[in-house]
């Protein structure tokens, strides 16, 4: 089976894609995926491209708030994992690793950008281009009063989660969207596990307050 | 089983990452004060739930196999990039040839092309395990690295200032 699609020469067309990756690497942890991407295994990082790419973009789309720079800034997270695949060692949990490297990103572009996040107006008469279609298609049967009521909340919930510290952001969206426990995030982070608790804790306890309104 | 250590995992109960053991379940049907807080964190995350990220586009994996098609053709870092890039190498070329033509012409008037494909066929790809391919990860992992520090220095006085 030809699966050589990432070392297909410049300019040929890409045979299958990612979703075409190897059957058979769930069996091995992503740490032993991660090995054989090391020892030059293309349908392995394929794998793993296609495990993580849905999560990562989820990640990244909380994190820039921009559904085309979620996409750009996980494919950059894929890159860096392509580069760094040469050092890699199964150490550490390949999730940690990969969530590392997404974080530095996320932490980086949201630094950079963040002139312009505080420019960004929204405006309720408009379609959202930040997210597509989310706000465009209500569920059925809304009203368009409930529609406006809902997108209102929609806006609260991610503004309040926006302005949160830097590291509370991170680490309520790693808990709650990414599914992570304390222990993970706590090692992406460098944080101890009660220190990282208690920064959810904290998290949780904020948003509560200041979206009571809504709950 | 006390309150706190109850409290403790209530944030991942919450979130559905864990279920809450029998002794938990016990406490919790016994004491109001943590029941009520649990259901603080249930309303919490149900309205979290409420946002929604969207799949990636179908552009997602024809993009990322181009950067990485990119990426393998792109100059490894260090000096002999400049003798991997086809413009440079190719114009390197000409002004060798040049010169060299001009030597030649100079002498005895002749050979003005012959060695230029030699002299192009000197400077091939880097053969991975020597001293240089090791140089370039050496780079490209300082860059990564470079980043890991980076993340370290997370700002502390956020969390320190915001919601004491
Ligand atoms: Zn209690």
């Amino acid at each position: 089976m030809d699966r050589g699609v990432l070392m297909a020469p410049a300019g040929s067309p890409p045979a299958g894609g990612f979703s075409a990756a190897m059957a058979g690497l769930e069996a091995f942890s992503d740490a032993e995926v991660m090995v054989r991407v090391k020892a030059g295994d293309q349908s392995a990082f394929d794998y793993l491209v296609q495990k993580y790419r849905r999560p990562l973009v989820g990640f990244m789309y909380r994190m820039a708030r921009n559904a085309a720079a979620a996409e750009d800034l996980a494919q950059e997270v894929f890159l860096r994992v392509y580069r760094a695949r040469e050092t890699y060692e199964p150490s550490a949990k390949f999730a940690t690793w990969l969530y590392r490297i997404a974080t530095n990103l996320a932490v980086n572009h949201a630094r950079d950008t963040r002139h312009e996040r505080a420019e960004v107006t929204v405006s309720l008469d408009e379609p959202d281009e930040e997210t597509g279609t989310t706000f465009e298609l209500p569920d059925g049967g809304l009203t368009a009063e409930q529609a406006l009521v809902r997108r209102e909340r929609l806006l609260a919930i991610r503004g309040k989660v926006e302005a949160l510290p830097e590291r509370q952001r991170l680490a309520v969206i790693m808990h709650k969207y990414q599914q992570m426990g304390y222990k993970q995030i706590a090692e992406v982070l460098k944080l101890s596990e009660s220190a990282t608790k208690s920064l959810l804790f904290r998290a949780y306890e904020t948003l509560r307050e200041q979206l009571k309104e809504f709950i | 089983m006390t309150c706190d250590e109850v409290r403790d995992k209530m944030p991942d109960v919450a979130a559905g990452l864990i279920a809450a053991t029998g002794e938990e379940s016990k406490h919790l049907a016994s004491c109001d004060a943590c029941a009520g807080k649990l259901a603080e964190f249930r309303q919490t995350m149900a309205l979290l739930d409420e946002w929604q990220a969207p799949e990636p586009s179908p552009y997602f994996d024809v993009c990322l196999q181009a950067r990485l098609r990119e990426e393998m053709a792109k100059p490894q870092a260090g000096w002999l990039q400049w003798f991997r890039r086809p413009v440079l190498a190719a114009a390197l070329t000409v002004l060798m040839g040049v010169g060299i033509g001009l030597f030649f012409n100079h002498g005895r008037g002749r050979y003005n092309s012959g060695p230029n494909q030699a002299m192009a066929d000197n400077f091939g790809p880097v053969e991975p395990g020597t001293a240089v391919s090791d140089l370039q990860a050496l780079e490209k992992n300082h860059e990564l690295y470079a980043d890991f520090e980076l993340l370290d220095d997370l700002q502390v006085q956020d969390d320190v200032t915001a919601n004491p």
